[in-house]
């Protein structure tokens, strides 16, 4: 499944423009969304789950026209939002039982095995029976997993789904969605530049409504080779200094000191190293070329 | 500190807005109570609105609905720091219990206190009100405002405050708190029920453990009358006394108690406030940490999605499942459910007693009971879980999940409409299981499931729906959970207040239907059509309102209008079939009730009907007083349609100028619209005609002459057309139709037209009531005190029925036959003159027989209603032979009773003939000896009535109405004691006394004495009958009756034969009848208790006992008597005393006394003391022991004998 989105924009009634003329292509597989928050990530998102309308724009998947046909969408889709609640008194079965009927799983049997894999995927099982009020961050959101990969999604839209998630945790979702990651179109929208690398053959990078960047992490990586630089600077001031005349990617403490990534053609001198960069560059650099553009 | 966390509170107060809702709300609702007297509790009458009774009357019922606003202030100040997990910051601080326990609460009773000033507020506001009844608004005096606010409110905040904190502080939990509240509130209402549902006559121990203070005031203020109620405030002493110094040293104790017992570590705080919850994270958090660590994901299953009707149904039925586990795992939800179960229990236990009397819980009088208090609750749930339904989602943020799944738009609403569904029904059923339990508790088996059905789920549960789908429709369509509730609990309130205040049709007020009552003759009757019809409308219209609701319903993330709209237009093409559909039923039987309620039938409101009476009164009022002929003769051939609701028929009849001078005119009132045609023996014509002939003037060419007759024909009839917007007249049913001499033609102008509600005649512009004349007014001592057209006529009529009804009018009967399928009954009086009052009745009836000496006893009942009858019988022989063999003979051959539908609730003496209603006979129940058998004694009134009414008949002056209900009352008494006893009557007229006191106390005009009564019932029954059973103890039974056999042979059928109308007796005859045959040392009695309003104050001080030497006891008993003269408002003086008063000394316990000394001993001083010599230890002692004198603390005139 392919999805084609094309010129959407979307201005919220404050005034803040999420999208803006926003043309994307996502192909059969995962697909990486980086952005920094309040990039419109989850407005696009929500607008591809149906939840809301963009002021112009198309979105189609395959023969579905998203913005018409929405309940074809709805059939197809596997969603995960970013903040979502759960019915205090329920319990995880029963709702996942209820969500695989709402999804058309009318088969009884194929209900009780797909709800008993997914509580075993996500590690619920042992908590199956427990009022969701009392789950904790993880487990919630594990369970939100669980309700997304009900009925075999076409199309998975997951929002920041790492959030909240201890390392292992995250590991065994990254997993489980690599391995569903064929032949289905999955969005995966993080500022975890890590979960993209790891993951997405494609991502592309949005801020502020607009896609600064898209293609193959790879790519990406290749076209900044010998490009960024890095030094450690004691000061502020010397930091500072460095920032008025040298493209700062990004700054990390290290040791009490600071380490500065900057992106050069050439090699800037000034004790500057050549390092190997990272996809956090790519990010970084897009993010402040926009905000220079700007 | 303590000022610091005082300040805070305060400070807190200040910034909530809630605080100053809450003053708003008490100044509105004492601004309306004073300036708007319909809305207040006060009243009609002549009791200041912003006196010291009213004031205190305020306060505390403003007390009952404040229980929740204490509940809410003071219940959160302490549950604040809980909630918002505070105390963890507060409680590691050096702060002291004094200062933040002390601080909270003296800051949240500021507050509340400050709240609560708007009772006092809104009622100075009310008196400045420039259209309030200006009358009725004294200059207060300051006091007024302060006393009852200080000794009331403040002590009731100061002390339910205080509880509410304890318990508060010590739980910890705001859920405990309501609930706290709403017990409260509960457990108040259900002893309320108890003590007016038994009638009890015990004022002491339930003033003083009322935390409110209704039983209190009633207690304290009972029996106050307008004059007490202008001038006297709350007295702080007795009964009021001990009940503040109860409550609010119960205030104190939970102070005491929090203080003791609060915990100021967060230690032990959390230890035992949140050890459940801090349990359960600990658990979760357990299960999070042993997660199986597979790295590698297994494949999930594959699985199949069908998409289709069958599964849109199974999402329907799985969203709505989830919904209904929702309502049900909620707290609240199980709270209602058990106050539900509480209230319909307590009311079903009281279901059996009808007015005091005990009768069976049949079914319609259960389900009454156990639905009536349920019915709020079905109203509370729809609002409340209508809401949380709607909102759930977004409440819980599932929406983002919800939202898209592929199901259908509406599905989602309707899952939710069908979950609030299933719920009521659910509560209706246990409504319904409560009725068949409480019935069998009260050993009744007969359960009518029918009837429940009927009732619940037919008749309530689409109203309830109906409220169900407004209230989802507006909380679909607000921006605000709780704006949305303002809204739909203003609908609720809004209806009752627009009803009363003349916006009275069905069609424009939300989920109105109209009044129905179910009656065991004819089920729902007539009801049937306009509540089916009213229903309908209102369905379709919120089921239209249900697809809005869908089309604007939320789905998504986009909240916006615009939004919603778009989403709307594209749901529309599904949801416009059944939007067309619903409107076109709204429109059809919105069409079709308009054409019955407002075209078939003239829709009047009650303004509109009393505008019509003030009409006819300033009109024709002039013509009061026209010599008009007298009817004397009756002959009439009536047909009666009851599957139509409707009769017709004509007669005529003979008319005589009873008067000194000739007659030219003929004024004829029609009140009930049902005269048709109207005719004479000569020649005449009409003058005029008042619109909707309500008066019609005619002329005779030929003026008919001083003693001549004359014959006037007439067509009567009414059509019952379609049905009504309520008011349906109840004389028509199915089965048990009954109308009297109202439906026919009224010679002159009638007074019974005229507005009698002051408050009424003043918006109606019309003068004060005139009072009626005085005894020996040169004209109204010449007409008869019930029908002022006639004095006796004599009686007959040929009546028809349909054949499976019987058709009853007074007289025998002499023929009875068939003819085109309908049967016909000819009644006839024969020579015997009767009082011009008759009616029709038709039903289709059982007929028990009996008799006594030559006279026929039938009672004609519905089957099934059995219960009483043999009471009927037994009270009908006492009756006759006791009337028979103390006042005279009895003039007809038969006396038969009728039941008749309990659309109206009386029994009413026709000649010969006692048409009875089935809401106040025919299913009593004497179960306990105790009981007071009233079908027993209504019965025996209403015979007494042949005598005391059906012969002997008063002028249309003051006091004759005594002459016949008083009569009657004191013959039923007489009957009863026979039957029942002595001991039984002191009970018996324990209850009268009390009616008579308080009946005195909410005289809106002014009280009279007996002989001078005008439309005063608790004078001339409860004051009348005791009074005359009094005097029948003080100088005999037999010269009572002797001076009653004297009186009626002497003035029995007053006018009956002569050609010239005369004097009617009047109470002036009868005193000096009465007097006659009292002792002179006794006349001060009839001078006390007839002729004047005189109150004694009897009270036994003390009694001790000494044995003898002979085994003989000495009791010294000394007790206390006053006696004062009242006027008409109740200012009282004090009179000499000189007067024989029961002194008595008694064996036994309370209320189970055997007398041993009992003698009537003059006493001249207040007090005095006696010493009795009796043989037998004796227990009790007093002065008027059985009560007999008006005395308004009843209950101290005994005391326990002490020994010495």
């Amino acid at each position: 499944m392919a999805l084609k989105i094309s010129g959407l924009s979307k201005t919220y009634p404050n005034g803040v423009k999420a999208l803006k003329n926003l043309t994307l292509t996502i192909g059969n597989n995962m697909f990486g969304l980086l952005g920094p928050n309040g990039a419109g990530k989850s407005t696009l998102m929500r607008t591809v789950a149906t939840l809301q309308d963009p002021d112009s724009g198309e979105i189609w998947l395959d023969e579905i026209n998203v913005l018409k046909q929405k309940n074809e969408v709805r059939k197809l889709l596997g969603y995960l939002p970013q903040e979502f609640g759960v019915y205090p008194k329920m319990n995880a079965i029963d709702m996942l039982q209820h969500l695989a009927v709402m999804k058309g799983i009318t088969s009884k049997g194929e209900r009780k095995e797909m709800v008993e894999a997914l509580l075993q995927q996500t590690n619920l099982w042992n908590a199956r029976k427990k009022a969701l009020s009392g789950y904790s961050g993880g487990m919630k959101q594990r369970f939100g997993i669980a309700q997304a990969l009900l009925a075999n999604p076409k199309l998975i839209i997951v929002d920041e789904p790492t959030a909240g998630l201890d390392p292992a945790e995250r590991n065994r979702f990254l997993n489980l969605l690599s391995s569903i990651g064929r032949n289905v179109t999955v969005i995966l929208s993080t500022h975890i530049v890590e979960d993209v690398r790891e993951l997405c053959p494609r991502m592309a990078i949005i801020s502020n409504g607009e896609l600064l960047l898209e293609g193959a992490p790879s790519e990406t990586l290749h076209a900044l080779h010998a490009k960024v630089w890095t030094k450690v600077v004691a000061s502020d001031a010397e930091l500072q200094a460095l920032a008025a005349g040298f493209n700062v990617i990004s700054t990390h403490l290290v040791g009490g000191l600071h380490e500065v990534r900057i992106f050069s053609e050439s090699d800037p001198g000034e004790g500057f190293k050549s390092i190997e960069p990272g996809l956090e560059d790519v990010y970084f650099l897009n993010l402040f070329k926009q905000q220079t553009v700007n | 500190m303590f000022w610091e966390f005082f300040s805070f509170e305060i400070k807190f107060r200040l910034k909530s807005i809630s605080t100053y809702v809450y003053f708003l709300l008490w100044c509105l609702l004492n601004f309306l109570s004073v300036a708007a007297q319909d809305f207040g509790p006060v009243g009609n009458g002549k009791v200041l609105l912003n006196g010291p009774w009213s004031i205190s009357y305020f306060n505390i019922i403003d007390g009952v609905y404040g229980i929740i606003i204490i509940a809410a202030i003071f219940g959160t100040s302490i549950l604040r720091d809980f909630q918002r997990d505070t105390y963890q910051l507060l409680f590691t601080k050096p702060i002291s219990k004094f200062a933040y326990l002390g601080g909270r609460w003296a800051g949240s009773f500021v507050a509340t206190v400050a709240a609560y000033t708007g009772i006092p507020v809104g009622v100075f506001l009310g008196t400045l009100a420039p259209w309030a009844d200006h009358s009725r608004i004294a200059t207060g005096h300051p006091w007024w405002y302060v006393q009852p606010f200080l000794s009331i409110t403040v002590v009731q905040i100061f002390f339910l405050g205080s509880l509410f904190f304890c318990v508060a502080a010590l739980t910890r939990k705001i859920f405990i708190v309501y609930l706290q509240g709403v017990a409260l509130f509960m457990i108040y209402i259900i002893g309320l029920t108890v003590f007016t549902a038994t009638r009890s006559l015990e004022h002491f121990w339930s003033a003083i453990l009322d935390p409110v203070g209704i039983m209190l005031s009633d207690s304290v203020t009972r029996y106050w009358t307008v004059a007490e109620k202008n001038t006297l405030l709350f007295p702080w002493s007795g009964v009021f006394l001990i009940n503040r110094l109860l409550w609010g040293g119960i205030g104190v104790a939970a102070l005491g108690l929090v203080w003791a017992l609060f915990p100021m570590s967060v230690e032990a705080l959390t230890a035992k406030a949140s050890g459940k919850r801090a349990a359960g994270r600990k658990t979760t958090e357990d299960d999070d940490i042993r997660p199986v660590r597979s790295l590698v994901a297994a494949r999930l299953p594959k699985v199949t999605q069908v998409f289709g009707n069958a599964t849109g149904w199974a999402q329907l039925v799985s969203l709505t499942r989830i919904r209904i586990s929702y309502i049900l795992h909620e707290i609240p939800f199980w709270a209602i459910v058990v106050l539900l179960i509480a209230f319909a229990i307590n009311n079903g236990y009281y279901a059996g007693k009808v007015g005091g009397e005990n009768v069976w819980p049949v079914t319609y009088l259960m389900v009454q009971a156990v639905e009536g208090s349920a019915t709020l609750f079905f109203y509370i749930v729809a609002t409340l879980y209508a809401a949380e339904l709607i909102w759930r989602d977004r409440d819980t943020h599932f929406d983002g999940i919800h939202d898209s799944l592929p199901m259908r738009d509406g599905a989602d609403w309707i899952s939710k409409l069908l979950a609030l569904c299933f719920v009521e029904v659910s509560l209706l059923f246990l409504t319904m299981i409560c009725g068949v339990f409480m019935q069998t508790i009260a050993g009744y088996y007969h359960y009518e499931l029918g009837e429940y059905f009927k009732e619940l789920f037919v008749v309530t549960f689409p109203q309830v729906l109906v409220f169900s789908l407004m209230a989802m429709f507006v909380q679909t369509v607000v921006s605000n959970k709780f704006i949305g509730h303002g809204i739909v609990i203003g609908v609720f309130i809004l209806e009752p207040v627009l009803f009363r205040y003349g916006f009275e049709n069905t069609l424009y007020l939300p989920g109105q239907t109209p009044p129905y009552i179910y009656s065991d003759m004819n089920g729902y009757g007539h009801f049937v059509p306009a509540l089916f019809w009213s229903i309908t409308y209102w369905l379709a219209i919120t089921a239209l309102l249900g697809v809005i609701s869908i089309a604007l319903a939320r789905r998504g993330s986009d909240d916006s209008w615009p939004a919603r709209f778009r989403l709307a237009g594209q749901r529309m093409p599904r949801l416009l079939p059944a939007a067309i559909l619903f409107l076109c039923i709204a429109a059809a039987s919105g069409t079709w009730y308009f054409w019955n309620a407002h075209v078939l039938n003239e829709f009047q409101t009650a303004q509109i009907r009393r505008d019509i009476q003030a009409d006819y009164e300033r009109s024709f009022k002039k013509y009061e007083k026209l010599p008009q002929p007298k009817i004397i003769d009756v002959d009439t051939r009536i047909n009666i349609y009851p599957e139509r609701r409707s009769f017709d028929g004509s007669g005529y009849f003979v008319l005589q100028n009873k008067t000194a001078e000739a007659i030219s005119q003929i004024h004829i009132t029609d009140s009930r619209q049902s005269v048709r045609e109207i005719g004479f023996d000569r020649p005449f014509h009409e003058v005029s005609k008042s619109p909707r002939g309500l008066y019609t003037i005619y002329a005779l060419d030929q003026p008919l002459k001083p003693g001549e007759t004359m014959k006037m024909n007439f067509r009567v009839g009414y059509e019952s057309h379609g049905f009504k917007d309520g008011s349906e007249r109840p004389e028509f049913a199915y089965n048990g139709t009954f109308f009297d001499s109202d439906y026919f033609p009224a010679i002159g102008y009638s007074r019974d037209v005229e507005l009698g509600d002051p408050l009424r005649r003043k918006e109606e512009k019309l003068p004060a009531l005139e009072e009626m004349a005085p005894r020996g007014d040169p004209y109204y001592q010449t007409v008869n005190l019930f029908s002022a057209q006639s004095d006796w006529i004599s009686y007959h009529t040929v009546v028809s029925t349909s054949s499976d009804q019987i058709a009853i009018s007074p007289g025998y009967l002499s023929k009875s036959w068939e003819e085109n399928g309908r049967r016909y009954f000819e009644y006839s009086m024969g020579s015997t003159k009767m009082a011009d009052f008759f009616s029709f009745l038709s039903g289709r009836y059982a007929i028990k027989r009996d008799r006594w000496n030559n006279v026929n006893l039938e009672i004609y009942y519905l089957p099934g209603h059995e219960f009483d009858l043999d009471d009927m019988m037994a009270s009908a022989k006492a009756g006759l032979a006791y009337y028979e063999r103390n006042f005279g003979p009895y003039q007809f051959r038969q006396f038969r009773i009728m039941e008749f539908p309990r659309y109206r609730s009386f029994a009413q003496s026709f000649p010969n003939t006692v048409p009875y209603s089935e809401g106040i006979g025919f299913i009593g129940r004497v179960a306990n000896p105790d009981d007071i058998d009233f079908t027993y004694f209504v019965t025996a009134h209403e015979l007494g009535h042949q005598w005391w009414g059906h012969q002997l008949i008063g002028g249309q002056v003051i006091g004759s109405n005594m002459m016949s209900e008083t009569l009657a009352e004191y013959s039923a008494l007489e009957v009863m004691e026979k039957k029942y006893g002595a001991d039984q009557m002191h009970k018996f007229l324990r209850h009268e006394l009390d009616t008579y006191l308080r009946g005195r106390a909410g005289e809106i005009r002014k009280e009279p004495p007996l002989t001078l009564v005008q439309r005063e019932p608790y004078v001339w029954y409860q004051k009348g009958g005791l009074v005359m059973y009094t005097l029948a103890n003080y100088i005999g039974e037999d010269r009572v009756n002797a001076a009653l056999k004297k009186f009626l042979r002497q003035y029995s059928y007053a006018n009956a034969s002569d050609s010239r109308s005369g004097a009617y007796p009047d109470t002036r005859q009868f005193v000096a009848a009465l007097r006659e045959e009292t002792p002179p040392e006794m006349q001060y009695l009839i001078t006390d208790m007839f002729e004047s309003i005189v109150l004694y104050d009897n009270k036994a001080l003390s009694a001790t006992v000494t044995q003898m030497p002979d085994k003989k006891y000495k009791v010294t008993l000394t007790v206390q008597a006053r006696k004062a003269k009242a006027d008409g408002n109740g200012n009282e003086t004090q009179m000499a005393l000189n007067d024989y008063i029961d002194i008595g000394v008694f064996s036994g316990k309370k209320d189970h006394e055997q007398p041993l000394y009992l003698k009537k001993e003059k006493l001249t001083q207040e007090k005095q003391t006696f010493s009795i010599v009796v043989d037998q230890i004796p227990t009790r002692a007093g002065i008027d022991p059985y009560n007999k004198l008006v005395d308004r603390v009843a209950d101290d005139n005994m005391i326990d004998v002490t020994k010495q």
